[in-house]
């Protein structure tokens, strides 16, 4: 009888998956498949769009405002949610469960209201301005919204809890008494910091920095409302082709690029991960 | 007992049945809809047993997906007219029934074999007077001259009739002169203030924009000015120049409701709908009969009171140049 038990689990557990993967089929899958061809035959047949979206120097700009600002806020919120990450794993149960509710609590909010926020709190005439200016720290107020320093703020309090989630994973198996043996072996602070735990929180680093990248690479709301045009990012460009021209074909040719690289930086994150279990 | 109850039920249910015919109402959404809704759906609907389920914002390429895919859900869109123009030539609309909408009374600018003028709007000069207590702004040139005025400007973000003219006016374009547009000299007037610059995608944020000071003076809608200051806001409002543009009103081809629509239209143009929107919204009536049933201090408020100063976008010309137009701007706004 336990002989037979394994491929009859293994035989139902694809047919509990079966549900998710026909969604995903009926509604990812062939619509981005139609949207593929939209693009190859839209206006006419042929590769014209690929090739205006890759020839001319306003598109580049686009593609390379949205790497650089997906590679910003990367950046900002691996530092921001490191130490974050490390107080949770080391503060006492309760606490950390306080500390890990008001994280998940900024997740469970509408997107909109917390973008809407950030323009009333960044604004000229805004609270934070009003601030500074009260404490005399500035006279002019500073340009907060409406450009890359807007996009950066909003778009990384949103990317937080995603990096410190699977940080958190990782970080929790490391043994604080490893700390205490560099500590011993005369390891300072940095040392420690630099050659014993952000080695040691690697992967979750890296799973956590690409799940940021990919999800900023293809986002529209934050940088359409706190951002201005002169970094405007893909996820943009798209909507203005595909709402305001009505250009399906262009759209579609910029949403399929942007897909082509996100599943070419998911193989890079099968491929680390696959390694660093192999080693 | 039993039966009457059981009579009683199936007559609600019959009744259920009978006034449940919906048709779906697209458009901009905010202050703009709400008035819609008030002074065209509310009336149709009493008048009709049809009820008017609202939705939005209008979407050129949903619109364009629905129809392609056979699968119609709008069946009445408030859409901008150079779209609407361009989308009937396109084929993506359904003609419009004239012996159920009377157009004798509609002004013919905004009267198309596809399209009948939802309202006409004009944009404006508009400031915050916290902002600018001394000098006042009054011209377009001023809108441009960020020596005088200093401070960020807020316009309109999407292709569409009037930033482009604004631009060429201020640069000293005769409004006779204005077309076909010299698109070189517009990009190059709006070169000089375009670090400056801050884009309002929707009426709301224009608001919002204008009356924190964030933006103290910019290129509005003139429905959404009169808005803030009925409530209260203190708005500096130009009308030299005024460039008037029209919302259309366009059924999507292959709706199933295709009656309703065009009933809902009729009720909508109407002399009374649309005295009754304009009074409610701040934007100017297409129905020629619609001023007589106006409050007079209302009507000089509106667009149609200021036709002396008034420069009209060639929505015609829009509506063939629409995607050259659109493409270039948005390469621009992106550079």
């Amino acid at each position: 009888m336990p002989a037979t038990t394994a491929p009859r689990l293994r035989g139902s557990g694809f047919g509990f998956a079966l549900p998710a993967i026909l969604l995903l089929l009926a509604f990812f899958v062939i619509p981005v498949a139609m949207l593929l061809t939209r693009s190859l035959t839209e206006p006419e047949p042929g590769l014209q769009n690929y090739i205006t979206l890759l020839g001319s120097t306003t598109y580049a700009k686009i593609f390379f405002n949205t790497f650089f600002v997906a590679g910003v806020v990367t950046a900002i919120t691996v530092l921001i949610a490191f130490p974050v990450a490390w107080t949770l794993a080391i503060l006492p149960k309760g606490w950390a469960a306080v500390l890990f509710a008001v994280i998940l609590l900024s997740m469970w909010t509408n997107l909109l209201a917390r973008t809407y926020a950030w323009m009333v709190l960044l604004q000229q005439t805004g609270l934070i301005n009003r601030m500074l200016m009260g404490l005399g720290l500035i006279d002019q107020p500073l340009q907060l919204t409406n450009n890359l320093v807007g996009v950066t703020i909003g778009m990384v309090y949103i990317m937080l809890p995603f990096m410190i989630l699977p940080l958190l994973g990782v970080i929790q198996k490391i043994d604080p008494a490893i700390l205490q043996a560099a500590a011993l072996c005369g390891a300072t602070k940095g040392q420690a910091l630099r050659r014993v735990l952000v080695p040691l929180a690697a992967p979750g680093i890296a799973s956590g920095a690409l799940m940021v990248f990919v999800m900023s690479l293809g986002y529209y709301v934050t940088p359409s409302l706190l951002g201005g045009t002169a970094n405007m990012m893909l996820a943009e460009l798209i909507a203005q082709q595909v709402q305001s021209l009505v250009n399906w074909g262009m759209g579609g040719a910029a949403a399929f690029l942007l897909l082509v690289v996100t599943l070419g930086l998911y193989a890079v994150q099968l491929r680390f991960f696959e390694r660093g279990e192999a080693g | 007992m039993k039966h009457t109850l059981l009579a009683l039920a199936a007559l609600t249910g019959f009744a259920t049945a009978a006034s449940a015919q919906e048709m779906v109402f697209t458009s901009w959404g905010g202050t703009t809809q709400d008035a819609q809704a008030a002074s065209w759906a509310a009336p149709f609907t009493a008048a009709s047993g049809v009820n008017v389920v609202q939705d939005g914002p209008t979407d050129y390429g949903k619109i364009k997906a629905m129809v392609e895919a056979g699968a119609v859900t709008w069946d009445v869109v408030d859409a901008e007219f150079d779209w609407a123009l361009q989308a009937g030539g396109q084929g993506l609309l359904e003609p419009l029934d004239f012996t159920v909408i009377d157009k004798t009374r509609l002004d013919p600018r905004f009267v198309s074999d596809f399209a009948v003028g939802s309202f006409y709007y004009s944009f404006v000069l508009g400031w915050n007077p916290a902002n600018f207590p001394d000098a006042k702004p009054a011209t377009l040139a001023d809108l441009f001259d960020t020596a005088k005025f200093p401070g960020k400007r807020t316009f309109y973000k999407w292709s569409a009739p009037g930033v482009i003219e604004a631009a060429l006016l201020a640069d000293g374009v005769a409004p006779e002169a204005l077309y076909p547009l010299d698109l070189d000299r517009a990009f190059k007037k709006l070169d000089t203030i375009k670090a400056d610059i801050i884009w309002w995608e929707g009426g709301a944020q224009s608001q919002q924009l204008l009356a924190s000071g964030e933006a103290p003076i910019g290129f509005f809608w003139n429905g959404r000015l009169a808005a803030l200051a009925a409530d209260g806001q203190e708005v500096g409002v130009s009308w030299d120049q005024n460039i008037t543009a029209a919302d259309a009103l366009v059924v999507p081809k292959g709706t199933k409701n295709r009656e309703a629509a065009m009933k809902f239209i009729s009720e909508a143009t109407s002399a009374r709908g649309q005295a009754d929107f304009a009074a409610a919204s701040g934007y100017a009536p297409i129905n020629t009969g619609s001023a007589e049933l106006m409050d007079p201090a209302v009507r000089a408020t509106l667009p149609d009171a200021q036709t002396a100063v008034q420069v009209n976008a060639d929505l015609a010309y829009w509506a063939a140049h629409r995607d050259e137009i659109g493409t270039r701007w948005y390469a621009w706004q992106a550079q």
